[in-house]
């Protein structure tokens, strides 16, 4: 409670920090965050009361509503970089932002279809309970948490990184006190409320920022008397690719083998996040967890719509506003460089524009606080994979009671969360827009792989899931350390190895490939009860019989 | 937690549960191959013929790109639903029924 009362301290004393660091402090922004900040802490309060056990701690003890969850998954997979970045690439360059988003959207239909329901009726806290259902716990629980670690760790980075920087331009602090808050909060968040407080502080930030965004939007179509085409006219008229803006671009046309490779990551990697698999364990059962992915996925749908007409909106709007630009002593601007704090702040002028400095804080704020609500998400599913599968199930072989595994769980995120506040420090000039892609692309080519493998076909070992999810795990990340976005643009080589950017295209089959290859060599005696022990799986996770229900408070 | 083998076996040979079983897993499988057509389509069409994405539609400045690119995404969000409206009115009562006959 000491923490909790030096922390509000240190939010108090915010406004006048911002006005010390001299940055384009906003305080309607700064009042809003505060009022978010004392809704989310009366929540973990009320949150810590009912977080008494491991099933509370991992899954708000299974009570969740399939609405409800619907809401903070698209909490949890609307990062602030997906509505500001895909915002910012669709003012860039057009149709591309659009790829971008489509590949996002397309994790939800495999999601649905190959994964939530049996996912639901096989595990308890994460999907590594799954994987290790049939096939053997140590080999499978390290593997997991390998790439989950890996998976998050990446995710952290990339959110901490650009949470920083965002928040220097929205609320004028410095960068370390920005990621201090955001680490803290997390913090608090994790350990106190566990995934009770977690996934309320997702449902109320993603209300907000489906809010914000259809005010926006809202706000835009009727300047333009609600004629989709009549932005479109314009944007195509001051844009410097003109009519390009509506076909796909460079991202594309360049390297189109990198393009279908990040596609395929990306409708794949969902289904392999870890703290997205782990919203499925929050709801009371299968159909539960079919209404979170409808729910989902049209809010999701929604939002990203949204986006686009944010985004080409925004490039009719913006050049009529000289102020956004760092203009030269012409008064002239170039509408993409010199766009003021770069491209990712898009929506964040615009809603300046539409709305006046209260949409602008308004939006500020839900930006904050997307940031603290997906870092705290990722937290959780990184304190899983330690306590869960590591502490519990490795070290432990299933003998530690209840209140050690809280004990370690909460401990592990405190340890996440100074960690990703250390990372986020020594990543600050570091080029993290790798990160998510990797993140994804591990996920994609070890974790999904092992999932579907495990679930779906009675060949799959141990021996073969282990081996198969390492080669996926490892080659994607070779690939990645070896092409352009860290070879050349981190290590500062010439050329890079790989021919492009993005692994899915060869990791994905590669690990399928492998899982087979090594489960058909498998000829041990494990191995035959593991395929023997398929039917009962295969019961399990088609009927629910058996499978952990909600416990009622 | 885990189940009994007389449970299993009971199961698995309960015409109902085979039943289930075939057609859900035909469904999902079906599901999954239109979502993988329709988004490799609009990855393949991306990736090897874009000039036709770049054209504009009959009098408007909209471009047949922009317009797929909306209706693919909402077809995700569809798919799901109509995936979901099935199993909640085949599947379900299907499902209800085996629980039921397994008495758990």
């Amino acid at each position: 409670m000491k923490f909790l009362l030096s922390l509000s301290a240190l939010l108090l004393s915010m406004p006048s920090l911002a006005h010390a660091a001299g940055g384009q402090g906003n305080t309607s922004a700064i009042v809003m965050f505060l009022i978010f900040i004392a809704a989310t802490m009366v929540i973990t309060w009320w949150a810590a009361k009912r977080t008494q056990t491991t099933s509370d701690f991992y899954t708000a003890g299974g009570g969740i509503t399939g609405f409800q969850n619907g809401l903070a998954i698209a909490g949890d997979y609307l990062s602030a970089a997906s509505f500001l970045g895909i915002a910012g690439m669709v003012y860039v360059s057009g149709f591309d932002g659009i790829i971008y988003a489509i590949g996002f959207m397309f994790g939800w239909p495999t999601v649905m279809f190959l994964v939530a329901e049996r996912l639901r009726n096989l595990g308890r806290y994460n999907f590594a309970d799954v994987t290790s259902f049939r096939l053997q716990q140590v080999p499978m629980r390290v593997l997991a948490a390998s790439a989950s670690l890996l998976v998050i760790a990446l995710y952290l980075i990339a959110q901490m990184v650009g949470a920083g920087k965002l928040i220097v331009l929205l609320f004028g602090i410095e960068y370390k006190l920005a990621v201090l808050v955001v680490g803290s909060l997390m913090m608090i968040y994790v350990t106190f409320g566990g995934m009770t407080a977690t996934t309320w502080v997702q449902i109320i930030k993603a209300v907000l920022m489906l809010f914000g965004a259809t005010l926006m939007t809202f706000l835009v179509l009727k300047g333009f008397n609600f004629n989709l085409d009549a932005i479109l006219v314009e944007a195509v008229d001051v844009h410097p690719d003109g009519r390009g803006i509506l076909a796909p671009g460079s991202a594309v046309s360049g390297n189109p083998l990198n393009a279908l490779s990040l596609g395929i990551a990306l409708a794949f990697g969902t289904a392999g996040l870890p703290h997205i698999l782990m919203r499925f364990f929050t709801v009371a059962n299968a159909k539960e967890a079919r209404k979170s992915v409808i729910w989902a996925s049209s809010f999701i749908g929604y939002f990203y719509v949204l986006t686009f007409i944010i985004g080409f909106s925004a490039i009719a709007i913006l050049v009529k506003h000289p102020e956004y630009f760092v203009t030269d002593a012409d008064g002239n601007f170039d509408m993409i460089n010199s766009l003021i704090g770069g491209t990712n702040m898009v929506a964040v002028h615009l809603a300046n524009a539409v709305g006046g400095d209260l949409l602008l804080g308004f939006l500020a704020a839900v930006t904050f606080a997307t940031i603290v609500a997906v870092v705290a998400g990722l937290a959780l599913a990184g304190a899983a994979a330690i306590s869960h599968d590591l502490y519990a199930n490795v070290i432990a072989k299933g003998k530690a009671s209840e209140e050690k595994q809280l004990k370690v769980s909460k401990l592990s995120t405190v340890m996440l969360g100074v960690l990703s506040i250390i990372l986020g420090i020594v990543f600050e000039n570091q080029n993290v827009a790798f990160m998510v892609g990797l993140a994804f692309a591990i996920a994609a080519s070890s974790n999904f792989p092992v999932l579907v493998l495990s679930m779906y076909w009675r060949g799959c070992t141990t021996r073969g899931a282990t081996i198969g999810g390492f080669i996926g795990l490892a080659s994607a990340t070779i690939w990645v350390v070896l092409s352009t976005t860290v070879w050349v643009d981190v290590f500062g080589f010439a050329e890079p190895i790989t021919p492009f950017p993005n692994p899915g295209i060869l990791s994905i089959p590669l690990a399928f490939a492998s899982i087979w290859l090594f489960s058909m060599l498998d000829k041990s005696a494990a191995a035959e009860k593991e395929k023997a022990a398929f039917t009962a799986l295969t019961v399990r996770s088609q009927t629910g019989i058996g499978a952990t229900g909600a416990q009622s408070h | 937690m885990s189940l009994h083998d007389d449970v299993v076996t009971q199961v698995t040979q309960n015409p109902k549960y085979q039943e289930l079983v075939r057609r859900k897993d035909r469904i999902s499988y079906a599901f999954f191959i239109v979502t993988f057509v329709i988004y490799s389509g609009f990855i393949l069409t991306l990736a090897f013929n874009p000039s036709l994405f770049g054209r504009s539609i009959e009098g408007m400045t909209m471009s047949i790109g922009v317009v797929t690119g909306i209706c693919v995404l909402v077809s995700a969000s569809v798919l799901v639903s109509l995936y979901v409206y099935i199993s909640n009115k085949v599947f379900d009562p299907l499902l209800a029924s085996v629980i039921e006959e397994a008495g758990q």
